[in-house]
């Protein structure tokens, strides 16, 4: 597919300038301790997604990708980041959260993941991959941050931020590479995720009630 | 496609039906019924596949070769099994849970039945999105499921399976990404690009490091699923905290549907790079599976855990000897796939009626089996031998053939490293069952299900030893298919 964007869209710009929101956005949640915080920067991240794929749709003049584009706005960038927030207010509102690194050594290590996955993804796709090239290695780099982020924090809905910040990372990989994949696909996918999110929430708040409060390394009754 | 449809149909209406106020009280019957129906069409839906070659449907979304039909008989004959025994199993249970901690009724059921229509889409999508999508829904499902009880150990066990194969479910979909991507150039972008019986067809032209790259992370998430080392910590908790007939089924069911995700990804690597790469991982991750579950099947005391180290075990095998490649230990491998089903649910299900009888999960408190109720002493023991693959019970069978195909192969010292494996779990298993079936009876144990629940204990059992000495024709037909399938 020939990606050709209508000239008063500065192409390249505009994809960059979204790609950039999007790292940032994940990097911001990683270094925040308050878990609202986190969940906030999870709305921009996801708006940013949306925002890309938006622009996919109007550069490729596809009408799939705008529909699963604006689903991505509605359901990452507003239902999922709501449905968290409901829950950390329930759970006493400004939740500390209490990382097993602090602030500044988590910074550090999320700096060496982008670093690690900007030169290992050109490594291994090539440059010139599509247009899009440039939110392959943030989709990567933004997986490991992900990932890094439900390792190293003991609040439970603080690592379910951490995932949907790392199916957000999947999902940039998925437009990035291919242009979104079939419509029926993309909506099952965000149902599931929908679900999962909502399922997650439920037991967080279980956990809030039979642990007393959202520490997962309270959770330590099941053992060999 | 007129088999396919009441078959993906019948498990989400019965839901519904459970649902509905007026049909709650009688939802266990329902189950029972619905999955009993679903047995029926699939042993329909194997004889099409065998008469006439593969099943398509939907625009090629479904797709039923043998391999699809042997795991939804798998799913549906060990759900009908465990939804006839939760009949009398979950009033007892209910009993002992205080008022405000039951569900409504009804609700148990409807989940039930979710999983276990998750499970038969994921045995017969032919889209990767649409397997993906399936296997996420059965994941979500039985996720509250393991979380039934209102006790810690529930909500811990709930919450990591949760988070744990979901992260393993998004890295599943960035393979599914990756493997689209590998043919977006070949087939251009739609849905067939992510048909899996399109994907085979092409493989050959497919962009082979995205393909690899792809059966890695299908590797990690659904291997995640099915419970292969070492992205197994999850399992142990939720086989263990999950009312049993769920988590009978999610041992044998899920893990078969979540394998087959992974060995579709193997299928298409193994046609676009060769078949060496792939079997190789899956050989050695079989291998660790094994390993790695022995130790805790010898000191383990409590019952479901040392169940859940079993069903690890298992895993392994089968991943082993799919992984061989030779034509008799794939053979070998699936019919593990099939009957291994048959002892692990017996297992599961037997279990759960001698824990509630002896009020305690312990192996310990649970001497003299035999004495006490000689029918589930009887049950038990079949069970076991099922567990360690002895005769008559037909998963010999299928270890002999498995291991009999890995010695003939260039994997030689992987066998030998499964025949330590299996003598270690042989000596813990004998170790365990001597204590539980032997001995003086407990003085106060009473079977607190009535006599009918024996009946799908059973009905399993038979299974199991009938197959270990017959194989009827079709399903040998069926066995062979399937093996093409994977070749």
């Amino acid at each position: 597919m020939n990606l050709q964007l209508p000239d008063w869209l500065p192409r390249s710009n505009t994809v960059n300038l979204l790609a950039g929101a999007f790292l940032l956005s994940a990097l911001y949640a990683a270094a925040q301790r308050r878990t609202l915080a986190a969940i906030t920067a999870y709305r921009f991240n996801s708006l940013a997604l949306g925002g890309i794929a938006l622009t996919v749709a109007l550069a490729t003049g596809t009408r799939h990708i705008a529909l699963a584009a604006l689903l991505v706005i509605a359901v990452k960038g507003g239902v999922i980041p709501s449905l968290l927030r409901k829950q950390a207010l329930r759970g006493g509102g400004a939740l500390e959260t209490e990382p097993y690194f602090g602030v500044p050594a988590g910074m550090l290590v999320c700096g060496a993941l982008v670093v690690i996955a900007f030169s290992q993804t050109r490594a291994l796709f090539g440059s010139g991959v599509s247009i899009l090239a440039s939110c392959l290695p943030v989709s990567v780099a933004t997986t490991l941050v992900g990932m890094f982020l439900m390792v190293s924090r003991k609040q439970a809905l603080m690592q379910v931020v951490g995932l949907v910040i790392l199916e957000n990372a999947i999902f940039l990989a998925a437009v990035s590479l291919t242009y979104g994949m079939p419509l029926v696909v993309e909506m099952g996918v965000l149902l599931d995720l929908l679900v999962g999110v909502a399922l997650l929430g439920l037991f967080v708040s279980r956990i809030e009630q039979t642990h007393g409060s959202g520490d997962t390394t309270k959770l330590s009754d099941l053992k060999g | 496609m007129l088999v396919l449809l009441p078959l993906l149909l019948l498990a989400p209406l019965g839901a519904i039906a459970c649902l509905v106020p007026a049909l709650a009280a009688r939802a266990g019957r329902i189950a029972t019924m619905v999955t009993a129906a679903a047995f029926a069409l699939a042993l329909v839906l194997a004889a099409r596949v065998l008469a006439g070659g593969p099943v398509a449907g939907a625009n090629l979304w479904l797709r039923a070769d043998a391999l699809s039909a042997l795991v939804t008989l798998v799913v549906t004959a060990i759900a009908a099994a465990c939804a006839w025994y939760g009949e009398y199993y979950m009033p007892v249970v209910l009993a002992r849970e205080r008022e405000q901690d039951r569900w409504p009724a009804g609700r148990y059921e409807a989940l039930y039945l979710a999983l276990v229509a998750g499970m038969l889409l994921g045995a017969l999508a032919n889209n990767l999105g649409l397997l993906w999508i399936a296997i996420e829904g059965a994941t979500l499902a039985s996720a509250l499921l393991v979380g039934y009880y209102r006790r810690p150990g529930a909500v811990e066990a709930g919450w990591k399976y949760l988070l744990l194969c979901s992260v393993g479910i998004a890295l599943a979909l960035l393979a599914t990404v990756l493997l689209y991507y590998s043919a977006v150039h070949v087939l251009g972008d739609g849905s067939r690009g992510l048909h899996w019986s399109v994907l085979r067809d092409v493989a050959g032209s497919l962009d082979p490091r995205f393909v690899k790259l792809a059966f890695l992370f299908a590797l990690a998430g659904y291997g995640a699923k099915a419970g292969l080392a070492p992205m197994h910590s999850w399992l142990p908790d939720a086989y263990s905290q999950a009312p049993t007939p769920v988590a009978a089924l999610m041992s044998t069911g899920l893990l078969a549907t979540s394998l087959t995700g992974l060995l579709r990804f193997h299928a298409v690597t193994a046609a676009c790079v060769g078949h060496e790469w792939s079997s190789g991982l899956l050989v050695s991750f079989g291998v660790l599976s094994m390993l790695v579950a022995t130790p805790f099947l010898l000191v383990q005391g409590e019952y479901k855990r040392l169940l859940a180290y079993s069903s690890i075990e298992h895993t392994g095998i089968l991943t082993f000897a799919i992984g061989v490649g030779t034509p008799l230990a794939v053979f070998g491998g699936l019919l593990h796939l099939f009957v291994q089903s048959f002892a692990k649910s017996l297992a599961f299900l037997v279990g759960g009626s001698i824990a509630r009888g002896a009020a305690s999960r312990r192996m310990d408190q649970w001497s003299g089996v035999l004495e006490a109720s000689p029918a589930l002493g009887t049950l038990l023991v079949g069970a076991g031998l099922g567990l360690v693959g002895l005769p008559p019970a037909a998963t010999f069978l299928s270890e002999w053939l498995s291991l009999a195909g890995a010695f003939a192969s260039p994997h030689r010292g992987a066998a030998v490293a499964a025949v330590v494996a299996l003598v270690i779990v042989f000596a813990g298993l004998t170790f365990h069952w001597g204590r539980m079936v032997l001995g003086r009876a407990r003085p106060r144990f009473t079977d607190l299900l009535p006599a009918a629940s024996h009946a799908p204990l059973w009905a399993l059992l038979a299974a199991l030893v009938l197959l270990g000495f017959w194989l009827p024709a079709p399903l040998r037909a069926l066995l062979d298919r399937a093996v093409e399938v994977l070749s």
